[in-house]
């Protein structure tokens, strides 16, 4: 990655590819039937001993307190060999760079000290903006304390953690706010993993909470302004997702179009496979400069950074669906078979573009923010 | 204004009056009992869909996840219950001879629920024709008897078509290709019919068929012009189920390995081969072999546009419903511009989808294989006749070899070229138009739905699972399109070669 020049996120991104390629990459397949099958609980612990789960986390909470370039590039390195494992750092940082903006760094520090991966999570609902959604859990005060009720789909990683970072409005009040909650208390009911598209061994549950005790974060109504200064950062983050996925389709049809013979002759020397492999190859490409000029305008605070941020993620999120689409197709019935890694691929691609939010009112929001 | 004299030269520069505007010349022609028996084919589709399709789609889908060795036998004595495996068998072989294009429409009503149970309905239709557009007459007499028999008693007989190889997929389906390729499924010529060797894989319902409509190889060195088609009973000697696939969707409808290993075939259960050809043309038996498969894929692809439509559909009404019932930013998504055109832009998909795989089933209709079918005397010959008169005086006669010369003379041997072209190029049209809308309605349904629509209880990221599956079956969507320049585009200058670069 273009981004990784400098010597220290060169070392990150040895790090990364060299777990991946040992912990991730051969067992695949096995980890992708989750919530059927057993869940990935110690390549996830290999990930917290590395420090992957605390990646942007500041040293004084505990975690490695690197910028955004870092996350970037460990995030394309593991979803080049498995795109859940990207899911499951991504969510946790998205929490975490939200509770940052409250000013929420006890909370986070208390997370980074757990003894397992699981202990150390926060789940939270990565593919939603809170502003789009139908309907809130209500938040009720009594005595400068908080009381949660009512129902929040679809939260990431709530079927692993003990703690979840929620949005929810309280009563009178038009703005919402960010709550604590602890998942393990006997007022919240959690639904069995949900089985979804993409990110198998990422999984989200359905949450329902009755008059569950919660901790505010932050202040009161503020929960759009955190999110959305997180949002701005992340956004290039499920970039880097999107990337890795496309370089894992493209390595492995290029294998393919080597190995396999169709009239005699390696597809490779087929004009309409060479076709199809350069456009995913320039895709990818573009991809790597998109994100490394933004990982540099965050660290160099460049006017208007956060637009760049949010472009890139729009523009590679849809590359990396069209571009696994694609990936599939070079290896035709093979790579629709589970045996390659190319059908999941394609899922986790399109589970990756719904990071954040609805599609097309990031675009809307693009162009407010934009225009203001 | 033009002369009369000069019409026909006009229309016959390209593109050709001939090879477009099919429906404007063909529709005219359409006996006007299809249409009410077509309406009553959609009306049972969607009953079907009511009782079956929809209460067990997600569900199988998901047991298919649990168990991988999962086998339909319950969904397929449903299908079996409703008449789907005979209806559109000809009156003359035992079936219930509904127009063969409506099954297109019956296959985008079922598919536009599930893909997996469409294809467990209409792949057996891809053994059926794998045996009748070989113009064997005699074994299309005795199998698809035994196709309505099943019905009757309960006991499915379905049939599975095998032609994809571990290193022959794409290759199978152009005889330049695989007389170039890695064909290794080898039938050996001895005396009283074939012993086979080799394996075949991705066989859609393979596990489940009754028979297997086998085409090996008698000459691995020129497979292309040593084709021999053959009709393989499950439970012969010989014959063995490898792995089940483990597929991205259509998970419901199994895909299996089948493996050969000397697997005796007797000469009567031969459907082609080089020495049975000779017996109806002089013509080179690669031109014959091409008709059969040309045949066959121009009735399959078309199909398969089909449910490529379906699935457009599918994605397109889930996504509709929950435009018109979800707020997004304090109102309902269906009153949202840019969700009014992303759904115009599905529904669009949807009807040129639709008009393309229709324009195919008019080439099939009256320049392919269905043309005799649709003469309107004979259809309605066909259609008024009872079942018994035909068991009773015409299938004895389709046991004497004179049936079987006179079905392969019309069909193989007397179709002009230039409609051989025409229907191909139009099924492979149809084929990748209507698949890529299929495949690109799931993706636009997701990016409308979010989240939800990532719920595999959600239907749609099901639909984009058993969506991409249709552009890679039947001739991937990149064989086809070359197929298309083939057919309908590099007539015309005869400096235009495919295959050769």
């Amino acid at each position: 990655m273009i981004v990784s020049m400098n010597e220290e996120l060169k070392s990150f991104q040895d790090l990364a590819e060299n777990y991946a390629t040992k912990e991730l990459a051969p067992k695949r397949e096995e980890n992708d039937k989750y919530p059927f099958g057993l869940f990935f609980s110690s390549a996830l612990a290999k990930a917290h001993e590395l420090g992957f789960l605390s990646v942007t986390l500041p040293e004084e909470a505990g975690g490695i307190g690197q910028d955004i370039g870092a996350l970037c590039v460990i995030l394309s390195c593991i979803s080049t060999a498995d795109g859940s494992l990207a899911g499951i750092i991504f969510a946790n940082s998205l929490a975490q760079e939200v509770a940052i903006k409250a000013g929420e760094t006890a909370l986070l520090a208390e997370l980074a000290s757990a003894a397992t991966a699981e202990g150390s999570l926060l789940a939270f609902p990565a593919y939603v903006n809170p502003l789009d959604m139908d309907s809130f859990i209500f938040a009720k005060k009594k005595d400068n304390h908080y009381f949660l009720t009512g129902k929040l789909d679809y939260l990431t990683l709530g079927g692993l953690s003990s703690k979840a970072l929620i949005p929810a409005k309280i009563q009178g009040q038009e703005d919402y706010s960010f709550f604590v909650i602890n998942l393990s208390s006997a007022q919240v009911i959690k639904s069995e993993p949900i089985f979804s598209l993409g990110f198998h061994a990422c999984p989200s549950v359905d949450i329902s909470l009755n008059n569950v005790a919660a901790a505010l974060i932050g202040e009161e109504g503020k929960g759009a302004l955190y999110f959305e200064d997180a949002a701005d950062r992340m956004h290039v983050a499920s970039a880097a997702i999107s990337m890795g996925i496309m370089k894992g389709s493209f390595d492995e049809a290029l294998n393919y179009a080597k190995e396999r013979f169709q009239g005699g002759r390696q597809i490779i020397n087929w004009s309409e496979v060479k076709m199809l492999l350069a456009n995913i190859a320039i895709k990818i490409k573009n991809a790597d400069i998109t994100i490394a000029g933004v990982c540099r305008a965050i660290e160099s605070n460049y006017p208007d950074w956060s637009l760049y941020s949010r472009a890139a993620a729009l523009q590679v999120q849809e590359m990396a669906c069209d571009v696994t689409i694609d990936g599939v197709q070079l290896l035709g019935g093979n790579g629709y078979m589970k045996d390659y890694g190319q059908e999941k691929r394609l899922r986790d691609a399109k589970q990756a573009q719904a990071l954040l939010g609805l599609v097309p009112m990031e675009k809307i929001r693009f162009m407010k923010k934009l225009t203001e | 204004m033009v002369l009369d004299s000069e019409v026909k030269d006009l229309l016959a520069k390209f593109p050709k009056f001939d090879d477009t505007l099919l429906s404007l010349q063909y529709a005219p022609r359409l006996p006007k009992a299809m249409v009410k028996e077509t309406k009553k084919i959609i009306a049972l589709a969607r009953k079907f869909n009511q009782e079956v399709t929809i209460p067990y789609a997600l569900e199988l889908d998901r047991k298919t996840h649990e168990d991988h060795d999962f086998l339909p036998w319950d969904l397929i004595k449903k299908a079996n219950e409703y008449g789907w495996y005979s209806m559109w068998i000809p009156k003359v072989f035992g079936g219930r001879g509904m127009n063969i294009p409506s099954c297109s429409y019956a296959l985008e009503e079922i598919g536009s629920v599930c893909l997996g149970i469409g294809n467990i309905v209409g792949v057996h239709y891809l053994g059926v024709m794998g045996i009748i557009c070989a113009g064997n007459a005699k074994l299309s007499n005795m199998i698809l008897h035994e196709v309505a028999k099943g019905e009757k008693t309960g006991n499915p007989c379905t049939l599975s078509l095998c032609i994809t190889e571990p290193n022959a997929g794409t290759d199978t389906e152009e005889l330049e290709l695989i007389n170039k390729g890695k064909a290794s499924c080898y039938a050996e010529k001895v005396k009283g019919g074939y012993v086979v060797n080799g394996r075949k894989i991705f066989i859609s319902m393979g596990h489940v068929a009754q028979w297997t409509v086998l085409y090996a190889y008698s000459n691995l060195k020129k497979p292309g012009s040593n084709i021999v088609g053959m009709l393989v009973k499950t439970g012969t000697k010989g014959l063995s189920f490898g792995r089940h696939e483990n597929k991205m969707g259509q998970r419901i409808c199994p895909a299996s390995e089948l493996i050969f290993e000397d697997c005796f075939v007797p000469d009567e259960h031969v459907i082609i081969d080089k020495e049975m050809i000779k017996k109806f043309t002089n013509k080179p038996p690669e031109e014959i072999f091409m008709k059969v498969i040309d045949y066959i894929v121009s009735i399959s692809r078309c199909a398969v546009g089909a449910w490529g439509v379906g699935a457009a559909r599918g994605a397109f009404e889930k996504a509709l419903k929950y435009a018109a019932e979800t707020k997004v930013d304090g109102k309902l998504l269906i009153n949202h511009e840019w969700a009014q055109c992303l759904l115009s832009e599905m529904y669009k998909n949807i009807a040129l989808g639709r008009l393309s795989y229709i324009e195919g089933n008019y080439a099939n209709s009256h320049r392919g294989i269905f043309e005799i079918l649709q003469f309107k005397p004979l259809y309605y010959y066909l259609k008024y006749m009872p079942t018994v008169f035909f068991d009773t005086f015409v299938a004895p006669f389709l046991k004497f070899d004179a049936a079987n010369w006179l079905m392969s003379k019309y069909f193989l041997d007397m179709q002009p070229h230039a409609d051989q072209l025409c229907t191909s190029g139009w099924a492979s049209l149809a084929k990748f138009a209507c698949t890529d809308f299929g495949t690109k309605n799931a993706l636009l349904a997701l990016e409308l739905m979010g989240h939800t629509g990532l719920r595999q209880d959600r239907f749609v990221e099901k639909q984009l699972r058993d969506a991409k599956l249709l552009q890679i079956y039947e001739g991937t969507n990149q064989l086809n399109r070359v197929n298309l320049f083939k057919c309908l585009i590099a007539p015309v200058y005869p400096q235009a070669s495919v295959f050769e670069e």
